[in-house]
């Protein structure tokens, strides 16, 4: 029985589309990520999972219960956690008593272990918590009563570098103790280090599904190269090479002077293909230098979003200076 | 079990202390002034002078005694519409305040049902409830005796006691609000002035031939100035508020479990 599971859940807030058609599936102990930009659905899909609101259309179970079914709902959301982007709580009341309150509710069955990894200061009011401490606090209300599945809504946001860290690294080992996980983000760096599988949310609707690695080899290597020569135009048009820039600048129509010093010249491109046709081709020239790296996964991730952030800059400010 | 309400009383105990205090002392300096006041003026006297239908509306004749005199300056206005309008301000920002806050999130990803979660923010209504309760209770028996004029204590008690039910339906009203308003504020006012209105409404129906309108008033179950003055003990409109409350209620959750919480 996988941990989750929707099939066509739809969310319309009025005529405002929140998600259509989510059909995914997350099975037991793995990290799922669920990518996209702000506002693509992503917290729309988290909420109607724990039931905060019903669906338009579609179904969706959580450890096996329906959404729709209120009691049999409450009775699994003791064995999930949820950690939200933005947790709400009571201002006047101090942590601690919120500690216990939500013990009492769920289970606190380790809640002192967990304090020593985050520590916000729970003799204060909340009120007077950094976003940071809030975040803590939220980590460990999510955690106290040791779940099977946790739902988290951007769950690093408001987190110090440090912390991030930290907390990165105790879910991957939760993961290892077989806890599930459903991980809402748009930090890539993130997603990498922990997920197994994700998914890909734009506009409300599911674009992508999976592995991690799978993405990341479709993606290609990113190439830099350091020539003692100038190469030819279209030296590196090789299968597999993809935005081939020499000298810093697109090959076609560039003179590249000013970034040839010492007469060393720059090249850089995506490449996807083999190892033998790229190293012939560069050992036509006098190699200099060689670095091949995977290609950010913030690659990977735009081409499903379809929005190029450059161009959409360059046409807004050019639409800006004709007004 | 009860975890939410003993919460929630907590949050509000500060709140109700000071209302109580607050309350008791305006109580006792009623009965601690009434007796120069009615031993100098001649209320039967002022009552004569008049509208005969504003005397009758607001029970004037009945100001020459200390019951009657703490019954209209104290639990006619201050009691019965002052904390009538506060238990229901009170409820209506309850559960609305939480969803505004986005805290009902996270006491929702607890195993608990929203039900469950109505009833127990409702049941925390009763800490100013009983604290002002008490607390008035106590001032009006000593300072009466005080200055020697004891008020029968089966009066004192049962003006108290029948206030429980209608503060009760009060609260019940404001959950209603509370659950189906969109925002707070929303639901505090309509609350509050939900309870000033029928009292309003009640007043007016009352005086006219229009008597019935005032059925739906929760103040037409429950009079202080019966209760004090003439040992009348309305038991069947106390009755009629348990049930209102039940119904309003009943209706709060229906709506609460249904509706999106966003």
């Amino acid at each position: 029985m996988p941990a989750i599971r929707t099939d066509g859940l739809t969310k319309y807030y009025g005529d405002v589309r929140g998600i259509e058609d989510l059909t995914l599936s997350v099975e037991e102990g793995e990290v799922f990520g669920f990518l996209g930009p702000n506002g693509a659905g992503k917290t729309t899909a988290i909420r109607t999972l724990l039931g905060f609101q019903s669906p338009t259309r579609g179904s969706a179970a959580v450890l096996g219960a329906d959404v729709a079914d209120a009691a049999a709902l409450r009775e699994a959301r003791a064995r999930v956690g949820y950690l939200p982007s933005e947790p709400g709580f009571d201002e006047r009341v101090t942590g601690r008593r919120l500690l216990e309150y939500h013990g009492a509710l769920r289970g606190d069955t380790r809640s002192d272990e967990l304090l020593e990894l985050f520590h916000p200061p729970l003799d204060r009011p909340v009120g007077d918590y950094s976003r940071g401490n809030r975040q803590m606090l939220a980590i460990v209300l999510a955690f106290m009563h040791d779940p099977d599945l946790l739902i988290m809504d951007e769950p690093t946001s408001g987190l110090d570098p440090l912390k991030q860290e930290t907390f990165l690294e105790f879910v991957r080992t939760e993961r290892e103790r077989g806890t599930t996980f459903f991980f809402s983000s748009h930090i890539l760096s993130e997603v990498r280090k922990v997920c197994d599988r994700v998914g890909i949310i734009r506009d409300g609707r599911l674009v992508e599904v999976s592995t991690v690695d799978s993405l990341l080899d479709r993606s290609g290597k990113q190439l830099r190269v350091t020539l003692g020569d100038s190469p030819d135009e279209g030296a590196f048009d090789l299968p597999g090479a993809h935005d081939v820039t020499v000298g810093g600048r697109t090959q076609l129509g560039d003179d590249g002077d000013a970034d040839r010093a010492d007469g060393l010249t720059a090249v850089s491109f995506t490449y996807t293909g083999g190892y033998e046709p790229l190293l012939r081709a560069l050992l036509d020239h006098d190699l200099r230098d060689l670095a091949i790296e995977e290609a950010p996964l913030e690659d990977v991730f735009m081409r499903f979003y379809d929005t190029d952030a450059e161009e959409t800059v360059e046409r807004v400010e050019a639409e800006a200076e004709d007004a | 079990m009860l975890e939410t309400a003993r919460y929630e009383v907590e949050k509000r105990l500060l709140g109700s202390l000071a209302l109580a205090g607050g309350l008791a002392a305006f109580a006792a300096m009623m009965a601690l002034l009434a007796p120069g006041l009615l031993g100098e003026v001649d209320m039967a006297a002022l009552a004569e002078q008049l509208p005969p239908t504003f005397v009758e509306t607001f029970d004037l004749q009945q100001m020459g005694t200390m019951e009657g005199f703490l019954a209209i300056e104290l639990y006619q206005f201050l009691w019965l519409i002052g904390l009538g309008a506060y238990v229901a301000y009170a409820a209506g920002g309850a559960i609305a305040g939480d969803v505004e806050t986005g805290r009902i999130d996270t006491l929702l990803a607890a195993p608990i049902s929203r039900e469950r979660l109505l009833v127990e923010n409702f049941l925390a209504l009763l800490s100013p409830i009983l604290l002002a309760n008490a607390a008035v209770f106590a001032a009006v028996f000593t300072a009466t005796r005080f200055v020697g004029e004891p008020i029968a204590i089966a009066d004192l008690v049962a003006v108290h006691a029948l206030s429980v039910p209608y503060f009760l339906c009060c609260g019940a009203f404001g959950t209603l609000a509370s659950v189906t308003a969109p925002e707070r504020v929303v639901a505090e006012g309509v609350a509050a002035a939900g309870i000033v209105g029928t009292f309003l409404l009640e007043t007016i129906a009352t005086s006219s031939d229009l008597g019935w309108l005032g059925a739906v008033a929760p103040m037409r179950y429950y009079d202080p100035t019966a209760v004090l003055t003439a040992s009348e003990y309305d038991l069947g409109g106390a009755g009629i508020l348990l049930v209102a409350t039940a119904v309003l209620l009943a209706a709060s959750a229906a709506w609460f479990r249904e509706v999106d919480l966003s």
